[in-house]
């Protein structure tokens, strides 16, 4: 009895050390979530199929389930464009509908913190941009700052840009353009721009057609 | 133009790289121009439109959902002509951001062959590989991974050559996965993790003598990194239960003994190390390891067992007063471990893992380069730290956490859409109060009678002209005189012979000749004058009509464009429903999904702690038992 017994018990520790060895196998591999960002980069191929089951391990379900997702995104994606369309041609109709653009080429010597916009001596815009939305601008990013109605006929924009100069200096600008608003869309960028010969930003608003 | 010239590049897959980079080449930002020409990517642009730029805005913030729909409007509505190829490719490259992989896979099969440079292609095929993988779709992966033709920088190609080799192995394709490792040489660290996990997968395909040669080369790795130090240890003790398992105790003690002691894998180690020293019958020398572990945390799989082992090594010692002791606190441990995963399972099935880890992110982003990155203080994460970090988790939490973006953006928009039925019915509404002003207005103004007016006073310009008709041309109070003096003449001419009237005749001739001489000398300039008049006149009549035209078409147009904008928003309900409807289905069977995988692993611990348990209680049965029948004997 006690032989049996003793057995029964070794044996069944042995089992457990196996059950244990190929977990062993499997989190042996298994990325450190606090592992650094080389390692993280590299977790999916180091790890082992069992211990980080890329998905499709653990069978249809998964898949199916992604699958219904990414037929969900597409679709909320097509949605909120035709919402973005009508909101844009229901509030803004093309024959009154002005639109003025921001764009910051270099920056080296002008940082942007705010552009206020007035059109016809009315403020319509006064925008304060984040880091990320300075840094998106200074990566190419364009943004649309204003979008309105106006009537046809003749108009005046003044803009002024706050922010940083060189060596951190404070920095205030003013653009001006009159223009003539005519049936159809009015496309207007601001223009932040570096004028290397002077060392200093220069500040223009372009007509586009 | 430095920063407009690096759009393109920063572009499909420069958007790619710039995410890619700030996770994996952190030394070389993607966004800046050098890197991109080491990386190799499109030729520079210029923004030649302003709403392809809007785009971009939006892309360099991360906001890939934004970006994905000003960009299909902007496609829409044809703004961004100038830059047609590019933002298709953009397109893709906004899908692949935004987890949307099939819709990227459709678009880079369609452009990457033809118009785009190899390297941006290579890098395109890269991470749709990548994601494939992550999502566990083996042969689309695989596809996409071999379309990357030469070489990639060098730490992608190394990611990109293990990555192929796991797809290989979770093929069951072993040997193709061999041959693809055989004879790459990259980076020290790709090149220890490629043979660490064909080592494992050769393990399980019981090909023993072919893994223990790559396992033991990594477990030797002479390094000082500290990732290659964890690898290393994963290595060791991959390779000691392997010889465990093959029945090799005095083998596998060699390579456990290589896991550095403080280090992640050390409680496995230690524990392993006591088994292949119980294997041997040195049950003394077990206890050593054994004893060390029996003091650590008990939330460790590790340390759990070695509350079973110790005991079991004094009963072997016939120590078994010690043992008794033992095998006892063993069961009421495992009894309130179990008690407190229990917890966690009610917590999981309750929901509060899911909402834990999303209200976790503060950022409020989405898309597939978000990684939840820190685990929330719940007792869950603890039990769960594996599983958590784990491909299949974090893949279908990104789903979870953009469906529920999802219905918080439908959400919006359906509050929107209501503002918009109540403003195309207000404006239906003052539309019809002012029509009979519109109309009456309109009525008042009869273009072609002015028209009509308009060509009989040019008419009577040029018959004057060709005339010579002075006078039509003078001003009302020459014309009243001149019609006074020939009116005098006229009467005049009545009395003929009245000769008392000849100084008045005479004064007569000099007034109309005076006149005559007057109107006469500003002819020239009164017909410069009046045809100048008529162009202005024709310029305002030609305003007038325009302006008459299109009020007159605003009033016409104005119920079509009315009804058909509410036709657009009684369109678009439906559509915010039938989504909303899927979407909810959709994250709650992803949430369940999830948590039924968390609560399988804590049950499958718990499954564990029994059986613990219940081997603890026969251990001590049996002790007792021996102590039993040795007092009985004696």
């Amino acid at each position: 009895m006690l032989r049996s017994l003793a057995q029964w018990c070794r044996a069944s520790f042995v089992s457990v050390a196996l059950l244990c060895a190929a977990g062993a196998l499997a989190d042996g591999a298994a990325p450190a979530a606090n592992a650094p960002a080389a390692s993280t980069a590299t977790a999916p191929a180091a790890a082992p199929p069992a211990a980080t089951a890329p998905a499709g391990a653990s069978g249809g379900e998964f898949k199916s389930l992604d699958q219904e997702v990414q037929s969900l995104k597409t679709e909320v994606v097509e949605l909120n464009k035709d919402l973005f369309v009508l909101e844009e041609e229901l509030l803004f109709p093309a024959n009154t509908q002005i639109a003025v653009f921001v764009s910051l080429d270099v920056g080296d010597f002008f940082a942007v913190d705010s552009v206020t916009l007035k059109i016809d001596d009315n403020e319509v815009a006064n925008y304060l941009y984040t880091q990320r939305e300075a840094e998106a601008l200074m990566r190419g990013g364009v943004h649309r700052l204003y979008l309105g109605n106006l009537k046809v006929g003749k108009h005046e924009l003044v803009a002024f840009f706050t922010g940083k100069g060189t060596h951190e200096r404070d920095y205030k600008r003013g653009a001006t353009l009159s223009f003539d608003k005519g049936i159809g869309a009015k496309y207007l960028e601001l223009k932040i721009s570096d004028r290397v010969r002077k060392l200093q930003p220069e500040f223009i608003v372009k007509e586009w057609e | 133009m430095r920063w407009r010239r690096a759009t393109i590049a920063a572009l499909a897959l420069g958007a790619l790289a710039g995410r890619a980079s700030a996770a994996d080449e952190p030394a070389a930002p993607a966004a800046a121009p050098a890197a991109q020409q080491a990386s190799g990517t499109l030729a520079p642009t210029r923004i030649k439109d302003l709403y392809y730029g809007d785009v971009l805005f939006y892309f360099y913030q991360d906001d890939y959902f934004g970006a994905l729909t000003r960009l299909r409007a902007a496609q829409e509505k044809d703004r961004v002509s100038h830059h047609a190829d590019e933002a298709e490719l953009l397109l893709g490259g906004l899908w692949l951001s935004y987890g949307e992989h099939i819709e990227a896979g459709k678009i880079f099969e369609r452009l990457l062959a033809s118009n785009v440079s190899p390297s941006v292609a290579n890098r395109a095929w890269y991470y749709l590989g990548k994601i494939w993988y992550q999502r566990g779709y083996w042969s689309e992966a695989e596809g996409a991974l071999r379309k990357v033709k030469g070489e990639l920088p060098p730490r992608l190609e190394g990611e990109k050559r293990n990555l192929l080799a796991q797809v290989l192995i979770q093929q069951g394709r072993y040997d193709d996965a061999i041959a693809e490792l055989n004879g790459w040489r990259g980076s020290p660290d790709w090149t220890a993790y490629a043979q660490f996990n064909l080592g494992v997968a050769l393990v399980r395909k019981g090909r023993m003598n072919d893994a223990a040669a790559l396992l033991d080369g990594v477990g030797r790795i002479p390094t000082s990194d500290e990732e290659l130090l964890a690898l290393r240890d994963k290595a060791n003790l991959a390779l000691g239960y392997a010889y465990l398992q093959a029945d090799q105790p005095a083998n596998a003690k060699i390579p456990l003994q290589r896991v550095r002691l403080q280090g992640v894998q050390s409680n496995k180690a230690l524990l392993a190390v006591g088994w292949a020293d119980s294997a041997e019958q040195k049950y003394r020398e077990a206890l050593v390891p054994w004893m060390e572990l029996h003091g650590r945390n008990l939330l460790d799989a590790a340390v759990q067992e070695s509350y079973l082992a110790v005991p079991y090594a004094f009963a072997k010692l016939n120590a078994n007063a010690q043992a008794a002791d033992y095998y006892n606190t063993a069961i009421n441990s495992y009894t309130s471990e179990s008690a407190r995963i229990d917890e966690s399972i009610a917590a999981i099935r309750a929901g509060k893992l899911l909402d834990t880890l999303i209200a976790n992110d503060r950022e409020g982003r989405n898309g597939w380069f978000w990684q939840l990155e820190n685990l929330p203080q719940a007792p869950e994460s603890r039990y769960l730290y594996h599983l958590l970090a784990g491909n299949e988790f974090q893949e279908g939490l990104k789903n979870y956490r953009d469906l529920n973006f999802m219905q918080r953006n439908l959400a919006e928009w359906s509050r929107s859409l209501v503002a918009f039925g109540d403003m195309v019915d207000t404006r239906q509404k003052a539309y019809e109060q002012r029509l009979p002003k519109i109309d009456a207005s309109l009525s008042g103004v009869d273009p072609k009678a002015l028209q009509d007016k308009r060509v009989e006073l040019e008419s009577r310009l040029n018959e004057a002209e060709h005339g010579g008709d002075v006078v039509a041309l003078g001003t009302a109070h020459e014309q009243d005189m001149w019609a006074r003096i020939i009116g005098m003449e006229d009467a005049l001419a009545a009395q003929p012979d009245d000769r008392s009237l000849d100084e008045t005749r005479d004064k007569v001739r000099l007034l109309k000749g005076v006149l005559s001489w007057q109107m006469n000398e500003s002819y020239k300039a009164r017909i410069w004058t009046t045809r100048r008049s008529l162009k202005e006149l024709d310029l305002a009549l030609r305003e007038m009509e325009k302006r008459w035209l299109r009020v007159q078409q605003a009033r016409d147009s104005f119920p079509n464009d009315t009804a058909g904008f509410a036709t657009r928003v009684a369109a678009l309900k439906p559509r915010i429903d039938a989504l909303n409807t899927r979407l909810a289905a959709a994250s709650q069977a992803q949430g369940e999904y999830l948590a039924g995988i968390a609560v399988k692993e804590l049950e499958a611990q718990k499954g564990r702690l029994a059986s613990y348990q219940v081997q603890a209680r026969f251990a001590l049965a049996t002790i007792y038992d021996r102590a039993a029948n040795a007092g009985s004997t004696q």
